[in-house]
Order: structure tokens, then C-alpha cells, then sequence
């Protein structure tokens, strides 16, 4: 072979392999993209409601109260029956299973949106006021397009009377989408309308606070004296290697033993963000201790020597000099590690965070669900409702985790700015 | 070995594992005065002045016998405390390594953890002492708070000793000071090693047999872990009696 | 002395063309006093022609030394026995260009040995000149051994230049005092005597660099 054919040998394997480059990175893409494409095209129905414009009149008399009403007067009122009155007004019928079909047209919970309303507005007795009341699961699925209307009735979860009073509301324009405000703040619920993530966020932040609080001082140290102080010997080398086992080890076993020694043998509460942040600790300790470690050796000896030569004692120089140096690399690690926290379910489902908690959690001794198990809950109902608030559920943790991952970036390059 | 001088090394042999550094060392460091030690690479010269801080004793394996006097107290005795030892006895090394902080925080580190100072105002006439002294001053007074990394390599360098004075030491031990700076950052350390005699004494590894010739009184030629001659920079470099100390540095070997 | 080459070769090669042009002009200078002296005693004249060239060569090789050594001092910053070669290179380079200068000075004063003036003046003269290229001839032959001890032996014939230069000015000086027809010829003769002294002076400067050269230190009586 001449040398220029060796020559244009080499350029064209080189092209090859920046060209499998390219086509993997595009597959990489492409699978992003579709998760991504998946979860947003599902989920973001998930972020409005459905509501109907109901007119209320907020006589004295219906409400059943005076003019200057009381306190007592105001919580003595069965907003219940009020609410009723006007819904039944809606569509008028004599038959009482049309009544009951019309009602299920609203949320179970519309009581509660008129008392609300009722309590934070002063202003309104004597007046006629249209609220807009959230719409039943049903309903909104319908209006938002997921239930086909071509088929028979018995196989269709709204009946013909439900959608006779839908296409009426439509047509007089009573039928409107807003912000689903209930998604972000509310608890679980079995009425999809009305189920919201609030009580697994607030679960998953106490989880993560928990974990943090505790790997996070805990590892820093263990890493720093394997580093720096720790004699090199047989048995430091063992405890190296079962660390870096440790980060592998599925994170299934952790919830293993959070169950078996924090709830038999501890006794702590079952299912509360406490016991989830502690199991978490315990699995995402070896995840910083790592990247710690490997910070600190990262660190140049020249900066050490010259600490150590003006004075200053083997902890003065790790404290003052090692350790700040190697803070970028700690805090990624730190944080990609809770973002790992912040996805886990199988440690938690052991736990007991799997409850089906309505209440949102207070403190991280009340209990509570998490995000991703949320996720799993609701993907194993059978109501259709959910579909959209399980995708819409996977957004919120990806957009978490993105904004974690980002943070970790931009700490990393904020520090270094300061020590090249 | 004359109880004289400042820093008096007795029959001292370094070892690092099984394999031997330094053999059965002695000499004398006077005070005020410059002594270089010059030598090919592996020679030990930079291995012997580790010893006079003490640095040697972060490497696990590497042993010393024998002992080295600071004005008569033996500093490998057991009971010598090694921090303030090197409040006494300060370094500079071959590649500038300030710290990566301000230049404010690189001078004031050391008197901090000693605590030389009682009061901010104490540090900062200490900072602008030692940068004053190091020649350094001038051209940093209105940046104290600017990273030390960015300045150049002999101001950085400069900075180093400026650290290095600010605990007022007694002795300053520099490893190939200027090997990483160009000439006129050279120059300008030479002038300030011929300015800081008067105060410290200084005891210095170089590689440019000019440099010895310039700055040091004193000059000892290393060869292969032994001290083969030791005397006036001015006898060793004109008439040295030693044919291979000659031969180093007449560029015969080495 | 150290047997070692240089590592960098070049340098060796230069300090040995310093050494090389230094005999070289040495061996020039011998020959012009050796024809100086003939010029004087036996009138030859082809010598003074030669005593013309080879005086033009010596100050070209003067000049020539004197470069290298420049360009030693700048290139190599010599160190011990290298500086103490270049330093000394410098100086004998000097010394020869003056007994140069001195001898043709000698050649250029003499006229014929008037008829009637006995070649017996002449024997103390010729004698001086004998030994001052005796001295000569045993310097560079110091130089180019390196000796101590062929210095050290020009060094101390010195004093035996300088009485043998009084007895010959005495023997002038008598003889100028029966005769006073060839004044002009009798002063030259002094002249001639003082010149081969100063030449000695020279010369004994020169086995003293060479001491130095090898030991490092100035001769000491």
C-alpha cells in the first residue's frame, strides 16, 4: 500500500468514527426525546381543569342567616343543601336518578369550593355571584377529549342525560378550562379532580432535607479522614472497598434494613418522611463519600506543603486549605447524589411511605408519600382520571431533578472560578 | 562542627525505604550569610534541606538519623515541636505556590494560626511589612484583595517569600527558587536574597551555578548522597581543591 | 588537571583554539626575537624584512585571541581552571605583543657595526640576548607542558637577566667612555640592553601566569 492510500486510509476511518459519534448521540436523543415527548404530550392536560359557571345566590334567607351574621351563625351554615339548591337549577328534573346524574357532574367536593369562597369574600350576601365549580373526573376527562362518545351507553362511563346537560353547558358557554390549582397544593384523593402532589412534594422535600442533614456532614468527614488522616494499611483498604461496594449495592436492600432496624427495632413511625430520609441517608452515604474523596486527592501537594511549611498543623492545612479546594467536586457529588435520593422508590415503598395519605404532611413526622411513589400509586388505579396526573407527576420530577442537576453545574463552575 | 553557627548538621544519613539519600552529612549554616548547595540531579541537596524543616516527615517512609543543631537544639529530638519549628525556619519552593486565595489572606494565613497578631490593624501592618520587605508592595498595594494566582510568576514568587517572612523566621530554606521564572524575575529575587542576608539566614538549592555564585558566601557540592566539598563561594568557584567538584562545575560532568 | 572532555564539545574545542593560537603567537614571537638579535650581532638583512612580517602576524593573532576570549567569557562564563585558562590567554597574548614590539623596536634601531669597534663589545649583549630566548623558548615550552616547575625556574633565572643586563650597560658605558666617536651606536647599543631586560620583565610575567594557571595561586618567593 503507498503511503497515500495508507493516508486516506486513516482520514476515512476517522470519519467513520466521528460519524458513530454522531448516530449515537442522535439514538441518545432520540430516546430522550421520546420519554420527554410521551410524558409532556400526556401529562400536560394534567395542568388544567375543567370547571362549570354556576350561579349562586347568596341570599341571607337560603343561606339561612341574618344580615349580620355571627360567627357562630356562619358556621352553622349546611353549605351542602345551599349548593344543591342551585345545581338542581341547572337542568331541572323531576326523575331522582337524573337528579343524582346531574349532580355527579360536579365535583364531590363543590361544598367545600362555595365555603371557601363564601368565608374569603365579605362582600357578596344578597348577591348573585357565578363561581366556577371544579367538574367532576368524568366530565373533565370528556371535555378534555379522552372519552369516545360514539359508543354504546352502557360501555360509556357518562350517560346520554349527562351528556345532554354537557352539550347544553357548552353551547350557553358554562363550561370552561382553568389552571389546575389543586394538582400542586392538595393532598391524594380517590377523586381524580381533586387529587394533588402537594402532600408527596412536601413529602419528598422532608425526605431529601432528612437524608441531606445527615449524609451529607457525615460523609464529608468519613471522606476527609480516610484521606487525609487514616493510616494506609489492610484494614483502611478494606473499608475503601466496601465503600465503593456499598454505591452499588441495589437500593431495594437499603429499605430492607430501614424496615428491619428502624421500624422493629427502633420503633420510629411508619411511612413518615423521617424514616424514608434516614433509609436515604444511608444509601446515598457512599454516593458523596465517593466523589469527596476523590476531590481531595485531587487537591495539588504543592498547596498542602506550602501550608504545612508556613506553620500550619496537618488539621489547620485540611480545614483551612484541602477541603475548600475541594468543595466544587463535593457539592456536585453531594448533589447528583439527592437527585438519585429524589427518584428512589423501592427503599421507600418498604418503609411504608406507600400509604395513601390525604392529609399534606406537616413535619417530617406526620406521614406522607413521596413523588415517584405517587407515581406508582396512581398508576395502578383504574380510573382514567389518573393517566394524565401520573405523567404529569413524572414532569414535576424530572423538572426537579433538572433544576438539581443544574445547580450541581453551576456550583461546580462557580467554585472553580475562584481557585484556578 | 563549630557551635558557632546557626545550622549545624551532624553525621546525618537519610533513608527513604531501604534505599539511603544522604550519607553521614555534616555541615555548617552560618548566620546572615547564604549558603547554596549546588549538585547534580539526585544528589540530595534538596532532600537535606527538607531536613532543616522537617517536611521529610510527611513522607512515611523516609527515615532520619543523626541530628541537625538550630542554634545548638537538636530539631529531631522527640519533644521538638514540629509547627514551631516551622514558625523559625521558613520555605520557598521551586514552582510558586501561592494560596488559592486573596493576596491579603496568603500573608496574613501564617500569623493568623500563630497568632502573632492581636488586632486586623497588627495584620495589616504585618502584611504590609512582609510585602514591603519582599519587594512586592508597590506593586500590589491597591489589589490586596485580588486572587494571588493572578499574578505573574515572579510576583508570585515574591508572594511565596513574603508569606514565608511574614512569621518572622530565622532561617529561609529555598528549593530552585527562580528555576520556574524568567531573568528578570530572577534578577529581581537575587537583589531581594542579597537584601533579606542582613536579616535571616538563608540557605539555598540551585541549579545555575551563576546564581550560587552570585548570591551565596557559602557553597557545598553534592554528589550521589555525600557532601564532597564545602567552602567560600569564592575558593569552590575559582580554585575548588575537590577535582570532581571541578568537574560539576566546569560543565566536565553532571 | 582534569582529564574529563567537556559535555559540550564545543566548548573544549574552543578553549583548546585559545590554547593553540596563544602557542602559535609564542612561536612567532620567538622567531622574531631570535631574528632581532641576528639583525643586531651578525647585520643580517633578510631578517628585518621577516622581523617586519612576522610582527604584522603577531598583532593579527593578538587581535584574534583577544575575540575568542570575548566570545569565551559571554558564551561559556567560565568557571575555575577554564576561567584561569581565559584570563592567563589574555595576558601572555599581552606580554608577547610587547617583547614583539620590543625586539622590533631593537632590529629597527641598528645601523653596521662601525669598522673599527670590536665584536667584543657585543659579547655581553649577545649573551643577554641568548638567554633572554632561552627564557623565552622555556616559558612556552611551560605553557604547552602546563609545568609548575618550568615556571618556577624562569621565574628565578630572572634575576641573573637583570645583572647580566647591568654588566653588559656597564661594559657599553666603558667603552663609550675610551670612545667617543661612535656615540650614536653605543646609545642604540643601551637601548638594545634595556629593551632585552624589559623583554625578560615580560617574559617572567609570563611563566608567572602559567604558575598560576596550574595552581591556582600566585607564585610566592
Amino acid at each position: 500500500m503507498t503511503k497515500e492510500q495508507r493516508l486516506k486510509k486513516r482520514y476515512s476511518a476517522e470519519k467513520r468514527f466521528k460519524q458513530y459519534g454522531i448516530v449515537s448521540i442522535c439514538m441518545a436523543l432520540l430516546f430522550v426525546g421520546l420519554l420527554v415527548f410521551k410524558v409532556l404530550s400526556e401529562g400536560s392536560s394534567a395542568f388544567v381543569k375543567t370547571t362549570i359557571q354556576l350561579e349562586l345566590n347568596f341570599d341571607t334567607k337560603l343561606l339561612n342567616i341574618s344580615n349580620q351574621p355571627t360567627k357562630e351563625e356562619i358556621a352553622d351554615i349546611d353549605f351542602y343543601d345551599f349548593t344543591l339548591k342551585h345545581i338542581l337549577k341547572v337542568y331541572p328534573t323531576n326523575n331522582r336518578d337524573e337528579e343524582k346524574l346531574l349532580i355527579k357532574l360536579f365535583t364531590s367536593d363543590f361544598e367545600f369550593e362555595v365555603k371557601k369562597f363564601f368565608l374569603n369574600n365579605s362582600d357578596i350576601l344578597n348577591k348573585v355571584i357565578t363561581l366556577p365549580i371544579t367538574a367532576s373526573s368524568d366530565l373533565d376527562q370528556l371535555h378534555k377529549g379522552n372519552y369516545q362518545r360514539d359508543i354504546t351507553e352502557d360501555r360509556r362511563k357518562i350517560s346520554n342525560f349527562q351528556l345532554k346537560i354537557y352539550d347544553q353547558l357548552l353551547e350557553n358557554k358554562k363550561i370552561n378550562k382553568t389552571f389546575n390549582n389543586y394538582f400542586l397544593v392538595k393532598g391524594d384523593s380517590r377523586n381524580p379532580e381533586i387529587a394533588g402532589i402537594g402532600g408527596a412534594m412536601l413529602g419528598s422535600l422532608f425526605s431529601i432535607l432528612v437524608c441531606l442533614i445527615i449524609s451529607f456532614p457525615i460523609a464529608l468527614l468519613a471522606a476527609v479522614y480516610l484521606e487525609e488522616f487514616a493510616p494506609k494499611n489492610k484494614f483502611t483498604d478494606f473499608i475503601e472497598i466496601n465503600i465503593n461496594n456499598l454505591a452499588a449495592v441495589p437500593s431495594i436492600v437499603f429499605g430492607l434494613l430501614g424496615l428491619g432496624i428502624l421500624l422493629n427495632v427502633f420503633e420510629l413511625p411508619r411511612s413518615t418522611s423521617l424514616v424514608g430520609g434516614i433509609t436515604l441517608a444511608l444509601m446515598t452515604l457512599p454516593r458523596i463519600i465517593i466523589p469527596c474523596r476523590a476531590s481531595l486527592k485531587a487537591v495539588p501537594p504543592s498547596i498542602r506543603e506550602a501550608a504545612l511549611a508556613v506553620g500550619a498543623s496537618k488539621v489547620q492545612t485540611v480545614i483551612h486549605h484541602v477541603v475548600p479546594l475541594a468543595m466544587p467536586g463535593t457539592l456536585s457529588g453531594t448533589i447528583i447524589g439527592l437527585a438519585q435520593a429524589l427518584g428512589e422508590t423501592a427503599p421507600l415503598l418498604l418503609i411504608g411511605m406507600v400509604a395513601f395519605v390525604v392529609q399534606v404532611p406537616g413535619n417530617p413526622l406526620d406521614p406522607s408519600a413521596s413523588l415517584p411513589i405517587q407515581v406508582y400509586l396512581w398508576s395502578e388505579s383504574a380510573e382514567r382520571g389518573f393517566v394524565e396526573k401520573t405523567s404529569a407527576t413524572i414532569m414535576v420530577l424530572l423538572g426537579f431533578l433538572i433544576v438539581m442537576n443544574s445547580l450541581a453545574v453551576y456550583a461546580r463552575q462557580k467554585f472553580e472560578k475562584k481557585w484556578i | 562542627m563549630s557551635t558557632s553557627a546557626k545550622i549545624s548538621a551532624n553525621h546525618l544519613n537519610v533513608f527513604y525505604g531501604q534505599k539511603q539519600a544522604l550519607f553521614d552529612i555534616s555541615l555548617d549554616i552560618n548566620q546572615n550569610e547564604v549558603t547554596a548547595l549546588i549538585g547534580p540531579s539526585g544528589c540530595g541537596k534538596s532532600t537535606f534541606i527538607r531536613c532543616i524543616n522537617r517536611m521529610n516527615d510527611v513522607i512515611d517512609i523516609c527515615k532520619v538519623e543523626g541530628e541537625i543543631a538550630i542554634d545548638g537544639k537538636n530539631i529531631y529530638d522527640p519533644k521538638v515541636d514540629v509547627v514551631s519549628l516551622r514558625e523559625k525556619v521558613g520555605m520557598v519552593f521551586q514552582k510558586p505556590n501561592p494560596f488559592p486565595k486573596s493576596i491579603y489572606e496568603n500573608v496574613c494565613y501564617g500569623p493568623k494560626i500563630h497568632g502573632i497578631a492581636q488586632s486586623k490593624d497588627e495584620l495589616d501592618t504585618i502584611v504590609e511589612s512582609s510585602l514591603k520587605r519582599a519587594a512586592l508592595w508597590n506593586e500590589v498595594k491597591d489589589r490586596l484583595q485580588e486572587p494571588g494566582t493572578s499574578l505573574s510568576g515572579g510576583q508570585q514568587q515574591r508572594l511565596c517569600i513574603a508569606r514565608a517572612i511574614s512569621v518572622n523566621p530565622e532561617v529561609i530554606l529555598m528549593d530552585e527558587p527562580c528555576s520556574a521564572l524568567d531573568p528578570v524575575a530572577t534578577a529581581k529575587i537575587e537583589e531581594l536574597i542579597d537584601e533579606l542576608k542582613k536579616t535571616f539566614t538563608i540557605v539555598i538549592v540551585t541549579h545555575s551555578m551563576s546564581q550560587a555564585v552570585r548570591v551565596s558566601q557559602k557553597t557545598g557540592f553534592f554528589h550521589l548522597g555525600k557532601l564532597i566539598e564545602v567552602g567560600s563561594t569564592e575558593k569552590i568557584f575559582k580554585n575548588p581543591t575537590n577535582s570532581m567538584t571541578q568537574d560539576y562545575i566546569t560543565g566536565r560532568f553532571g | 588537571m582534569t582529564n574529563d572532555t567537556h559535555i559540550v564539545k564545543s566548548y573544549g574545542e574552543e578553549l583548546q583554539f585559545l590554547n593553540d593560537s596563544v602557542i602559535q603567537m609564542g612561536s612567532l614571537t620567538e622567531s622574531l626575537l631570535a631574528d632581532s638579535m641576528n639583525a643586531i650581532t651578525i647585520l643580517d638583512k633578510e631578517a628585518v624584512s621577516r622581523i617586519i612580517q612576522s610582527d604584522k602576524k603577531i598583532n593579527e593573532y593578538r587581535a584574534k585571541i583577544d575575540t575568542q576570549i570575548m566570545t569565551l567569557l559571554v558564551k561559556r562564563a567560565p568557571m575555575a581552571i577554564d576561567l584561569r585558562i581565559t584570563i592567563t590567554a589574555l595576558r601572555i597574548s599581552q606580554d608577547l605583543e610587547r617583547i614583539g614590539d620590543l625586539a622590533k623596536g631593537n632590529a629597527k634601531k641598528m645601523l653596521p657595526l662601525p669598522q673599527d669597534l670590536s665584536q667584543e663589545l657585543l659579547k655581553s649583549l649577545k649573551r643577554l640576548g641568548a638567554i633572554v630566548e632561552s627564557q623565552l623558548n622555556k616559558s612556552l615550552d611551560a605553557y604547552i607542558k602546563k609545568s609548575k616547575d618550568l615556571s618556577v625556574e624562569v621565574i628565578k633565572l630572572d634575576t641573573s637577566v637583570n645583572e647580566l643586563t647591568y654588566l653588559s650597560i656597564k661594559e657599553i658605558l666603558s667603552f663609550l667612555s675610551k670612545d667617543t666617536k661612535n656615540l650614536e651606536y653605543a646609545t642604540n647599543l643601551l637601548f638594545v640592553a634595556k629593551n632585552l631586560e624589559r623583554a625578560g620583565d615580560h617574559i617572567r610575567r609570563i611563566a608567572e601566569n602559567i604558575y598560576f594557571l596550574v595552581e591556582g595561586d600566585y607564585y610566592k618567593k
